[in-house]
């Protein structure tokens, strides 16, 4: 079974990997629940029909008390269904952006570090550094404190405080890689290091990368509703973190109004934990070994 | 060393320098929310503020200001409270550093517990249910989490406080210590849970790796007892990942602290954090930046300094 | 002593019954008058930490409420508006009404031993003039004179009828000269930690954003008070947390509670608590929803008047507000001496609104719109800000306005955006009055305070010229009927203006232990000395 790439760069390293994922019971039910939580977020809405905004029903009532409000009504008689259904799509967004930020700052400074060594390395795992000694929570806070809190404020602020584990990640696959039989073949042949770089050692590097990318979404959706908790998310964006943030002065009154949204973010990042954890043993060839 | 020690300061000067330019060069006017904190403003209190709080001088030479006093272990004084920042950084550094090395304690320790205990049999139940517990210790939202022992466990079963750090009438000797554990337990769990989480995964999958070695197996051929062969051969050998992460966990103290001490009134350096941000309190902002970030460097020092004679490799030199 | 002036002396007679009526319904709920117990201590949740403890220096109830304990005052006020010796025993105005001539009790010491004199009387009168925020408080004061250490003579630019209101101890602290004098009296040390006052409670201990703790002055100057021993006053963010406490007795009195109505109604008559609503007349604080005058369709009167009818007030105090708040008729609060509720009142009528709107150009399109706008609300104000602008949002809808809640961040976006560029339709914002109308009412409607980035200035840029000469008169008028007139006359013209629209006045609640007895519910309420204060039993 076991291969050494350095001879035989992989031919479809992804089916391998996929047969293995889909053997994986963990992985398998994060991929489940995570289908739920996006279906739910794509066709709940219409299909439930209750607008988020309005005041539907009265205020205060509990769950299952009125089979109109199966979730109950926050403190201004707001479907907590309803809310949950629509702020799905805002925090799944929220989150994808701000991974997808932080894996592309993390994937190119890693990328040049570890491809060229040396000093523009050495330049830039400083600069990582420099990013790391920051507590990531409340360098975002100051963000966005700054910069009046918006959707792309959001997701830059989350993304700016996420890369620096990608980009280490990053930089270890391209020094992995670099010295490999296949990437000096093309540079033999002379290839530029633009093409060497994203073309030929990306697509080697990437699953290791997958993976940790789908735990960046986790970690973002979380940032997102610890943020909006705070008080200092953009308060026209419904997110479930932000329904926990607008109820809390009202737990004691409708407790489920936080509780739901908090199971909501539960099994988002559950899920998305779950396939990422999946991802990375099946891709990353270490594990695969075993 | 010396080296990583240079390093070090250019990082913390970085830190100053690019903390206090993006915070003055923010929109927003720090002399507004002077005013506004005081009851209301006119033009003529905007312009005496400014001229109060240095505001109104060419942004280079308020840095040079700021710069020199910090050189001198002074961090400005607060707009909100108008008492120098070092003072109210010290003050809050007592409950926080209380409250995180509590949460250390709890999850180091039983995190590192599970985590062996699942590594004995990777196929097992229980390897199943610690895995179960570590990912959604992981995948819980901390405030929330918070929030929700307060329901359980101070609104419908009132059993412990919510009053901040400790009761205001408990003065003096043990009852004071015993109220402050008190106040400790819920906070210190939510803090907790997270990391707990993550350490048993790590300590698990470093233990899988050791109990499989040469040096284990002969271990259990001398006849070391089980626990000795996990807890004293494993552990001894499955440490450095944990303490990797204990040294990430003290680096992320302010953001966990944050929310954790919002949630449960504790009166910490992460609410400082906090209501400075909400008051627009710059040079508190500024101090607690860099006070984190100084702590960082710190740590990661010292995590290097205790990974380097903890691995034998690295301490005979090896690739490093 | 020949005349008490101030607007206190011409309460009219129906009001000053009310305020009595009230008075005795706290006490009737509470018990009958007993025998004041020495002793015990007192916990006040308080919502924030202030930054100073001074209210020479800093507004606002967060120093108001220690302020008080701290620091004595020449006068104080009870519910009905005239003012009563405190460090004053007497006091006499010429009859120009320019020189107010006040006599000082003889026993009084600051916290330091050092006995209270005329100079630091006339210190405190010039500090609170340089330093504080309400700059026309003390405007009209020219000089103070100190003929001997028992007697102070403060002489006047212009005769200034507000001058007795703002000598309570909540808006001028007096304040040892030898403590404060040194250096800018705003960045001075002893605001915050080791204050030196002069009030009936010394300062304790203070811990940043956890406690405050105030212990009985036992030289104060009246005989026999305080009653409590301590009064401990604890920083709790947090609003659950401040139910919990209050739920668990382990807060006994937390005035200008952040708890929502429906927890205060909850509380108040369970676990020994009870929710008092006097004490808060003096601040009047009106909640109202400001027009942009500076762009269309604002400056259309038709338009304002018409989101007037269309807003179902009742709806907002007797539904949302649980009955707990009443409604706000115009720019003086109710409850105060220049109130009058004869005005345009705007009741609900939808026909009305519409029949305006379309007469100013504003027709109803295919779908029924007559208009897109955009609702702001102060950043913070969940219960009287967001949940209002969007009841409002919905009730304008029923006559053709599309209303967008526009939510921002802090305090200092919605400052730039309603204040400094005028950038706004229509905004939800509560004001207070501040005691007389020269201090927080005239500042909103003048045309000269029409100031870009001041918050709580003239924002609407409402400018009328018989409204501009009006208050300035008002403001210099010392004969009180005359001057009630005038007031009545401004609030007619500007309901019928409507630069704003009045909603209602802000429903603050005391939640307190029912154990408790005679805490100021005067105007100032709890910022005001708790001498009196004491727990039955």
């Amino acid at each position: 079974m076991a291969r050494d790439p350095a001879f035989h760069p992989p031919k479809s390293p992804f089916v391998e990997a996929m047969a293995i994922f889909l053997g994986n019971r963990a992985a398998m039910a994060g991929l489940i629940i995570l289908a739920v939580v996006i279906l739910a977020s794509l066709i709940g809405p219409s299909l439930y029909g209750v607008d988020p905004k309005a005041t539907v029903n009265a205020p205060f009532l509990p769950p299952m008390e009125d089979v109109a409000s199966p979730m109950g009504t926050d403190y201004i008689g707001r479907d907590v269904l309803a809310g949950i259904l629509s702020g799905g799509p805002a925090t799944i967004m929220i989150g994808t952006s701000a991974a997808l930020v932080a894996v592309l700052i993390g994937i190119t400074l890693g990328a040049l570090a570890g491809y060229y060594g040396g000093l523009i390395d050495t330049i830039l795992m400083r600069f990582t550094e420099f990013f790391q000694v920051l507590p990531a929570l409340l360098f975002a806070m100051v963000l966005m404190t700054l910069f009046t809190p918006s959707l792309r404020v959001t997701i830059i602020g989350i993304g700016l405080v996420m890369w620096p584990p990608t980009a280490r990640l990053a930089r270890a696959e391209f020094m992995k890689l670099r010295n490999m039989d296949y990437v000096r073949a093309e540079r033999a042949m002379g290839a530029r290091d633009r093409r060497i770089i994203w073309r030929v050692i990306l697509p080697n590097a990437m699953p290791p990368l997958i993976a940790a990318a789908a735990l960046v979404v986790g970690v973002s959706i979380l940032f997102e509703a610890g943020l909006s908790f705070l008080g200092l998310g953009d308060p026209n964006i419904r997110s479930w973190g932000e329904m926990i943030g607008s109820n809390r002065d009202y737990i004691f009154d409708c407790p489920w109004a936080v509780f739901f949204p908090g199971i909501a973010i539960f099994l988002t990042v559950l899920g998305v934990s779950l396939v990422g954890d999946g991802l990375n043993d099946a891709m990353n060839p270490r594990f695969r070994e075993r | 060393m010396k080296q990583k020690l240079f390093f070090a300061v250019v990082l913390v000067c970085s830190v100053v320098v690019l903390n206090f330019f993006l915070i003055r060069l923010a929109p927003g006017d720090p002399a507004m929310t002077l005013a506004g904190q005081a009851g209301g403003a006119d033009a003529e209190t905007l312009e005496e503020i400014r001229r109060t709080y240095g505001l109104d001088r060419p942004l280079a030479e308020q840095f040079f200001v700021y710069a020199g006093k910090i050189l001198t272990g002074d961090l400005g004084t607060s707009y909100y409270f108008n008492l120098p920042v070092s003072g109210l950084i010290l003050e809050r550094l007592f409950p926080t550093l209380l409250l995180v090395l509590s949460s250390l304690v709890i999850s180091v320790g039983l995190g590192t517990f599970l985590g062996v205990l699942a590594a004995r049999n990777p196929r097992g139940p229980l390897s199943y249910i610690v895995t179960a517990v570590a990912l959604g210790g992981y995948s819980v939202p901390t405030f929330w989490l918070g929030q929700m022992l307060i329901l359980a466990f101070a609104w419908y079963v009132p059993i412990f406080p919510v009053d901040g750090m400790a009761g205001l009438r408990v003065r003096g000797g043990l009852n004071q210590i015993v109220d402050v554990a008190w106040h400790l337990v819920l906070p210190a769990l939510t803090l907790g849970v997270a990391f707990m989480a993550q350490y048993s995964r790590v300590s698990r999958a470093a233990m899988l790796e050791v109990l499989d070695s040469d040096y284990i197996r002969t271990a259990r051929a001398k006849g070391a007892s089980e626990p000795a062969v996990l807890f004293v051969h494993g552990l001894r050998n499955a440490i450095l990942p944990v303490i990797t992460l204990v040294g990430l966990q003290l680096g992320q103290i302010l953001s966990g602290a944050v929310l954790v001490e919002t949630v449960f009134n504790w009166p910490g350096l992460g609410r400082l954090a906090l209501d400075s941000i909400l008051r627009r309190d710059y040079p508190t902002i500024l101090g607690i930046l860099l006070a984190s970030a100084v702590v960082v460097v710190v740590i990661n020092l010292a995590t290097e300094a205790i990974y380097r004679s903890a691995d034998p490799r690295l301490r005979s030199g090896g690739r490093h | 002593m020949n005349r008490l002036t101030g607007i206190a002396a011409f309460v009219p007679r129906a009001l000053r019954a009310a305020g009595l009526a009230a008075a005795l319904c706290v006490s009737a709920q509470i018990a009958p008058a007993e025998e004041p117990q020495r002793g015990g201590e007192l916990v006040i949740g308080a919502g924030y930490t202030p930054p100073s403890f001074n209210p020479a220096v800093q507004s606002g109830f967060g120093a108001g409420v220690p302020g008080a304990q701290l620091f004595a005052g020449l006068v104080r006020y009870d519910t009905d508006w005239t003012p009563q010796p405190y460090l004053a025993t007497d006091w006499a105005f010429s009859d120009d009404e320019k020189t107010l001539t006040l006599h000082l009790v003889d026993n009084a010491t600051f916290h330091d031993g050092v006995p209270i004199k005329a100079s630091d009387v006339a210190f405190s009168i010039r500090a609170v003039k340089e330093n504080h925020p309400f700059k026309t408080m003390l405007e009209a004061v020219d000089s103070v004179e100190t003929p001997d250490d028992g007697t102070v003579i403060i002489r006047l630019s212009h005769p200034f009828p507000g001058l007795m209101l703002a000598l309570s101890p909540l808006l001028l602290p007096i304040m040892p000269e030898h403590v404060y004098g040194e250096g800018d009296l705003r960045t001075n040390p002893h605001n915050l930690q080791d204050v030196v006052g002069s009030g009936p409670f010394k300062f304790g201990e203070f811990v940043n954003d956890r406690y405050l703790t105030l212990e009985r002055y036992d030289d104060f100057f009246i005989e026999g008070r305080p009653y409590l021993d301590r009064i401990v006053i604890q920083f709790v963010r947090d609003r659950s947390n401040m139910a919990l406490l209050l739920k668990r007795g382990e807060v006994q009195y937390n005035p200008f509670t952040s708890l929502t109505l429906r927890e205060v109604d909850r509380l108040s008559g369970s676990d020994g608590l009870v929710a008092v609503t006097e004490g808060y007349s003096g601040i009047g604080a009106i909640n109202w929803l400001a027009f942009n005058m500076t762009r269309d369709p604002w400056k259309d009167v038709r338009v304002r008047q018409a989101v007037a009818y269309a807003i179902d007030k009742s709806f907002i105090t007797d539904v949302m507000q649980l009955g707990r708040s009443v409604r706000a008729t115009g720019p003086i609060a109710p409850d105060t001496p220049f109130y009058t509720a004869d005005v345009a009142l705007y009741d609900l009528d939808l026909d009305k609104a519409r029949a305006l709107l379309d007469e100013a150009g504003y027709p109803a399109d295919a779908d029924g719109i007559r208009m897109k706008i955009t609702i702001d609300w102060i950043p913070g104000t969940i219960e009287f800000g967001k949940n209002l602008a969007e009841a409002i949002a919905a009730q304008l809808r029923e006559v053709g306005i599309d209303a967008t809640v526009r939510s921002l961040p802090d305090f200092a976006s919605w400052n730039t955006q309603i204040s400094s560029t005028s950038d706004y339709d229509l905004s939800i914002e509560s004001v207070f009055n501040w005691g007389d109308p020269v201090i927080g009412v005239h500042r909103t409607y003048v045309t000269s305070n029409i100031r870009p980035g001041v918050p709580f200035s003239n924002t609407a840029h409402y400018s009328n010229p018989a409204v501009d000469d009006l208050l300035e008169r008002a403001a210099l008028e010392t004969d009180p009927e005359l001057r009630r007139q005038m007031y009545v006359e401004f609030q007619k013209i500007i309901t019928e203006d409507v630069p704003l629209h009045f909603l209602h006045v802000m429903p603050y609640h005391t939640v307190q232990s029912s154990d408790l007895r005679d805490l100021p519910v005067g105007i100032w309420g709890a910022m005001a000395p708790f001498d009196r204060a004491y727990w039955a039993e």
